[in-house]
């Protein structure tokens, strides 16, 4: 069998509440800066839960393009502005120029899309209540008002691989592709997916993007009333933690075979070494308390990687702010780990869970710390809790002990997945 | 392989009744579609799929969907021979195609009753409403809940996904699967899809988009891919589950081998949200691919499964794509879209073709397209009609091309031809 194809990174972008490049929120974690606000979309005055990672950019400021975004909601805007972000950072459309028209059939050809997305809002269903509620109860009359009532482009507007389409289009890219619609881990399975893809030669580059906006009052209370959110801020590994709070964002990552990187002497910012992922099989919100899926995820993540504990420099933990979760990942560490933990820490503190998103951006603000050479501090973090105190959990920015970060992410119905990259050195 | 689709509750009765060409389409009956422009679907009919949706635990959880993937995975299950155990759980995959999210149309109708009076959500009346304080209806409502009854029911432990790519979610699902074992990271994977889109907010969608055939009086024939006076698809419903198992594996236990699921491709369009090129640019490249991850040659293949959903749009690329893709070999390749008798299952309809793929080699017959009468010149394929035919299939193909541009191929081989 053909060895696999070695895998770098070689562009990244991102956008939430703390900033709309890698950079600037780093910097923004790094002063210990919370960018959850009250939610200002709606009234919340009587909410029991008003606060989110709101990204407060308009549209048009992200996407210059006004017939493409009144076809688009929120979480695409975000998602096409992070992915064309990544695809500038790493020099694409440059290079593309570069070439004739032939190659650049073959370069889009062998470009592919991984997304990582929600698989619906609520609020989509909302553009019918006026229509039901002006039908007063008769179906007939719903069907025969229909189109005075909703926007033929309603289905479109909605689909949930919109940023798979539109960043095709866009960019002429025309590849392999995936849309990923899996809660917590659609983003880490965004990256997994298009870097399986380069190991076996399926493309020859690809972008992994993760995007969501799960701050809508339906689900905000859903979450609310299942106990997942947080009482006043997410305060991961706190003996007093109380739940997670819901953001907004993209993050995108452009992927390259090395082969095909050094080619086009791209800028090389790290490499992927392996991936895990497995499930709890317990059901949609049950966590199992011993990290069984956590544990078996970094487990799988070092042997593909082919490393030991000791080689990992920092771990990305999931770090929702629940209880259980935030127990079961620690446990799952030490399990694997032993006594020789690497220096821990966790980003949603700052800008909240961006779901589907979320192990995207925790992909590219690990890779952006590790250049730096630093674990940033989990700044909310008060009182570790009793149960952890064994670990080394970022309550002070710290050095990262080499040069290769873990990344976890979980989510709904018990899944997980831990990846392993290691930044280029400088 | 398990099924429930418009034309059967199960896997027997659907073969039956493609080979019957019996079709799936009828008046809509799960609501009152009198004052929408179209008033046909293909539903599945009754309920004896019910008694494989397992624990009422699990079920109450479920909607529609849901339980056509319930009882097509546990039909699956069941004719595989085989299931996860303590020993090979975490050596379990499980990969399936979701519809997109939407909650029953009863459910938005209160929602509208006791947060939105005037028709625009009140956001204080929300806080008391009864569908936001049901924990059962925000579990249903989720994405990851058709995929979370799978693994839990079945304790599947190892990577699980679901994919969205609309029209080709079934076929990505099945590819992912097969990538999943080749890759080495799972030794079986159930992979499957399942939708139900026939409620008022999905026929809709569809409606508004004028994607739908609107022969109300003729539903038997509303359904004609391919035919030069097509004018629409018609929405299905239902769910198709395969179990991938490692070749050695399989044959060392002496499983019955349907087919070997030798080959997936994938690629995105990049021309319109609905369309893809009229030359079948993007498709063309998703057949060349499964053909080449197959290591299969064009004219060794026998049947076509067409993607064929009787758009005019559509068929005329996929058309034009196979013809670029064949060549001189395409009047020898038989070719129908079984989406002439069961409709449409969007997100479940590639993973219920690739199970039909699987059965026309292992029943060496093949199934019609039905409702063919006058051939659309620009597209011009080796139709099966009539009556399904009796022919040795070695190589079939199944096309997945979705809104949004993702195209989806996969290709089956006779057992052990390799």
């Amino acid at each position: 069998m053909q060895t696999a194809a070695r895998v770098v990174i070689t562009g990244l972008g991102a956008i939430c509440a703390s900033g709309k490049q890698p950079e600037q929120i780093l910097d923004s974690l790094l002063d210990g800066t919370i960018s959850i606000a009250e939610i200002g979309g709606w009234d919340g005055e009587n909410w029991p839960c008003r606060l989110g990672g709101v990204v407060g950019f308009s549209p048009r400021e992200l996407i210059n393009d006004r017939k493409l975004l009144k076809l688009i909601k929120k979480t695409d805007v975000v998602g096409i502005y992070a992915a064309e972000q990544a695809l500038n950072s790493a020099g694409i459309s440059a290079y593309r120029e570069s070439l004739a028209s032939a190659a650049d059939d073959s370069f889009a050809e062998r470009f592919g899309l991984y997304v990582g997305t929600s698989g619906g809002y609520y609020d989509t269903q909302y553009d019918f209540l006026p229509l039901i509620s002006e039908a007063n109860g008769s179906m007939q009359a719903i069907g025969e008002r229909l189109g005075e009532s909703v926007n033929p482009m309603w289905l479109l507007g909605n689909l949930p691989n919109n940023v798979v389409c539109h960043v095709g289009i866009r960019n002429k890219l025309k590849g392999a592709n995936a849309c990923i619609t899996n809660h917590g881990t659609s983003g880490s399975l965004s990256i997994i997916e298009a870097f399986e893809s380069l190991r076996i030669g399926d493309t020859d580059r690809a972008i992994a993007i993760g995007h969501d906006a799960p701050v809508e009052p339906q689900t905000v209370l859903y979450y609310q009333k299942a106990g997942l959110l947080a009482d006043a801020q997410l305060t991961p590994f706190d003996a007093d933690r109380s739940g997670c709070i819901l953001g907004e964002g993209g993050a995108a990552l452009v992927l390259e075979t090395l082969e095909a990187a050094e080619s086009r002497s791209a800028p090389i910012h790290a490499e992927i070494l392996g991936k895990g992922c497995t499930s709890e099989a317990q059901g949609l919100l049950p966590v199992r308390v011993d990290g069984d899926g956590v544990a078996r995820a970094i487990c799988l993540a070092l042997e593909q990687a082919g490393l030991e504990t000791q080689q990992i420099g920092m771990i990305v933990c999931h770090g929702n702010g629940t209880r259980t979760s935030d127990l079961s990942e620690g446990v799952a560490i030490r399990k694997v780990f032993g006594t020789h933990i690497p220096p821990i820490t966790c980003f949603k503190w700052a800008f909240g869970h961006l779901l589907a998103a979320a192990g995207s951006i925790d992909t590219v603000l690990a890779l952006t710390a590790l250049q730096r050479g630093i674990v940033p501090a989990i700044a909310p973090l008060r009182n570790i809790d009793p149960s952890l105190q064994d670990l080394p959990i970022a309550k002070v920015a710290r050095e990262p002990i080499s040069d290769t970060a873990l990344i976890l992410s979980r989510g709904f119905g018990g899944q997980n997945s831990a990846l392993i990259i290691r930044a280029t050195s400088r | 392989m398990g099924l429930v689709t418009p034309v059967g509750n199960n896997l027997g009765e659907t073969w039956q009744s493609l080979l019957e060409a019996r079709s799936g389409v009828a008046p809509i009956s799960l609501f009152d579609a009198s004052g929408f422009s179209v008033r046909i679907a293909a539903e599945v009919k009754g309920d004896t799929y019910l008694s494989n949706t397992g624990h009422k635990r699990l079920s109450k959880a479920a909607t529609r969907s849901h339980l056509f993937a319930l009882a097509a995975a546990e039909e699956a299950i069941q004719d595989a021979g085989i299931r996860p155990d303590a020993a090979n759980g975490h050596r379990w995959g499980c990969s399936v195609g979701t519809g997109m999210v939407s909650v029953d149309f009863p459910e938005l109708e209160a929602l509208q009753r006791e947060a939105a009076p005037a028709g625009e959500l009140n956001t204080d009346l929300l806080l008391s409403s009864s569908i936001a304080s049901d924990p059962i209806a925000f579990c249903r409502s989720q994405s990851a809940q058709g995929l979370s009854l799978l693994v839990e029911r079945y304790a599947i432990k190892g990577y699980t996904t679901s994919v969205h790519t609309a029209c080709a979610s079934g076929g990505q699902a099945v590819g992912t699967g097969l990538k999943l074992i080749r890759r080495g990271d799972c030794d079986y994977v159930l992979a499957g899809g399942f939708d139900s889109m026939i409620s008022p907010l999905g026929l809709a969608g569809f409606c508004l988009l004028n994607a739908v055939s609107t022969d109300n009086h003729n539903p038997h024939t509303a359904s004609r891919p391919f035919d030069a006076s097509r004018n629409g698809f018609v929405l299905g419903e239902g769910a198709g589950f395969l179990v991938l198992e490692e070749w050695e594996a399989a044959v060392k236990r002496g499983a019955r081998i349907y087919a070997e699921l030798a080959g997936e491709g994938n690629s995105l369009s990049s021309y319109r949200i609905t369309d893809s090129h009229p030359s079948g640019d993007g498709p063309i490249q998703a057949m060349q691919q499964a053909l080449q991850s197959a290591g299969i040659f064009p004219e060794q293949v026998d049947y076509l499964n067409a993607h064929g959903t009787s758009t005019p749009m559509n068929d005329r690329s996929e058309a034009a794509a196979a013809h670029v893709v064949f060549g001189s070999h395409i009047k020898d390749l038989s070719v129908s879209s079984t989406k002439s008798t069961m409709g449409h299952l969007i997100a479940a309809a590639g993973a219920v073709e690739a199970a039909i793929c699987a059965l026309t080699i292992h029943h060496g017959k093949v199934p019609i397209n039905a409702n063919l009468t006058q051939r659309d010149p620009d597209c011009n394929l080796n139709f099966i009609c009539d009556k399904a035919k009796d022919q040795a299939v070695r190589v079939a193909m199944s096309n997945s091309l979705g809104f949004g541009g993702s195209n989806s191929c996969l290709v089956f081989r006779e057992p052990g031809a390799s």
